[in-house]
């Protein structure tokens, strides 16, 4: 029963419930970063965390679980500076509304941490991240552009590595500065510059190793927009492989150190050269097997209308014919090619001269009708037998009427 | 072969891959054969000798005063000096 009777009657867990789904279903509430100072840090043998975040005004009872407390790269403390990312949710046992922190930072990295995610967020809207945008960087690149610091170690590496594996390349190198305030607009400067030089068809931007401030100049806003809007294709190359900045986004390839950058920017030497050599032999090969495939066409003719009559000069013939084939694969095989476009082409002038030549000059083949077997010699075929006569221009079919021996 | 002196390193990939097929299909006269033969050899023979060249060439890339763009000489081994 209700004292006012206007007014619902709910339970505890009906109100928390109701409060739970309110704070629960709010888009800012649902991933926050908050800014405050730890106190009465406790961490429970369960491995989560406790503990309220501060300010002058107001506190913020936190919760860090396990999983999450162990990602930490720093340790917690009371009266520390932090900013805690998560999301605030009811506690209903106790009533109590609290920030379910999933990561945190000290404050002085932290902020930079947040300008940083403000700023690939803002980027990303724009679309500048997009796949679509990126471009695929040249195969055999003729001339690589390499911003940096003209005295870094990641340079001398880029170098070597490029001229050892594609010497065929020419490096241009474009210094510029790669740490503190005045790094972007130098960077910015050499990348139109590389953009003005107008021979470039691949571009490294980058630098060695350092400290997240070293490397902060290359989350500049304005060197991401001109790396972004520029008509060569670029490949980012910051630091060490965990370290990711905003150029690294809007390059189209981001190298995770400059040494990799050098690596997958040209082809690998061995590699190609192995693969040439794969060419010469499938290229001998191919030739080999063509002129085989000439050979036997050429028997395949010379076996099946072979000529009845051997003659002299046909004999000679045939046998040159032979000997060019044999000598035409040779020279195939020892990579004498003009030696070999000799040969056959003296091969193809006999293979016109050929049987139709013979017949042309009045000899004829004969070939019994059951089998189309050549006859060569008065016992391949008997009295009374069929046969056929093959002429310059036809076939005469006829029949034996006797066999004689020759005299010699 | 001084058809091929002015391609680069690419076209000259490219071509002899196309050679190769062009060769392998077996589609070519005993003559064509022979001819692509020979162009394929001096492809690859191209291909090489530019890996083999002994190391890229490497420029300095400096904007001057009035605006245009130089190339200086660039070498290695100051800047190993430098370290």
């Amino acid at each position: 029963m209700s004292f006012y009777p206007e007014t619902p009657l709910l339970s505890v867990a009906e109100l928390t419930a109701h409060i739970k789904a309110l704070i629960e279903s709010d888009e800012v509430l649902a991933d926050v970063a908050v800014r405050g100072e730890i106190s009465n840090y406790k961490l429970h043998t369960s491995g989560h965390a406790y503990f309220t975040l501060k300010d002058e005004h107001a506190a913020l009872s936190c919760v860090m679980w396990r999983l999450n407390v162990a990602a930490l790269d720093f340790q917690p403390e009371d009266g520390m500076q932090v900013i805690a990312y998560g999301r605030v949710g009811v506690y209903e046992r106790q009533g109590r509304y609290q920030l379910y922190v999933e990561d945190m930072k000290p404050a002085g990295l932290g902020e930079l941490y947040l300008a940083f995610e403000r700023l690939k967020k803002k980027l990303e809207t724009e679309g500048l991240f997009d796949p679509a945008r990126k471009r695929p960087l040249p195969r055999f690149p003729r001339a690589i552009g390499v911003i940096t610091s003209s005295t870094g170690a990641g340079l001398r590496d880029i170098l070597t590595i490029i001229s050892r594996r594609f010497p065929p390349a020419q490096l241009y190198v474009i210094p510029a500065l790669v740490q503190g305030a005045d790094a972007p607009p130098s960077l910015i400067a050499a990348i139109k510059l590389a953009e003005k030089f107008a021979k470039l068809d691949v571009l490294i931007i980058g630098r060695g190793g350092g400290s997240m401030e070293d490397l902060w100049c290359f989350n500049d806003e304005q060197l991401a927009r001109t790396i972004a809007a520029c008509p060569i294709p670029t490949i980012s190359a910051v630091g060490h492989e965990t370290d990711f900045t905003i150029a690294d986004f809007v390059a189209d390839v981001r190298a995770p150190t400059p040494s990799a950058a050098a690596e997958m920017v040209v082809p690998d030497r061995a590699e190609l050269l192995q693969r040439l050599r794969a060419y010469g032999e499938r290229l001998a090969t191919a030739l080999e097997g063509r002129a085989r495939q000439a050979e036997a066409a050429l028997q395949g003719l010379l076996a099946r209308r072979c000529l009845t009559h051997p003659e002299e000069r046909l004999d000679r013939e045939l046998q040159t014919l032979d000997e060019l084939c044999e000598r035409a694969l040779r020279a195939v095989l020892h990579g004498n090619e003009l030696r070999a476009r000799r040969l056959a082409s003296a091969s193809a002038q006999l293979l016109a001269l050929g049987p139709q030549q013979v017949l042309n000059r009045g000899y004829s083949i004969v070939r019994r009708a059951e089998d189309g077997a050549i006859v060569r010699s008065i016992k391949d075929i008997e009295p009374g037998a069929r046969a056929d006569i093959l002429v310059s221009d036809g076939e005469l079919e006829s029949q034996i009427t006797a066999v004689k021996e020759r005299r010699r | 072969m001084s058809e091929h002196e002015e391609l680069s390193f690419e076209q000259a990939l490219k071509r002899l891959e196309e050679v190769v097929q062009r060769l392998e299909s077996g589609e070519t006269s005993l003559e064509e054969s022979l001819r692509l033969f020979e162009e394929g050899m001096a492809l690859k023979k191209l291909c090489t000798e530019k890996l083999e060249r002994a190391r890229a060439a490497i420029k300095k890339l400096v904007e001057s005063q009035g605006g245009t763009i130089e190339e200086q000489e660039f070498d290695v081994s100051d800047l190993s000096a430098q370290e």
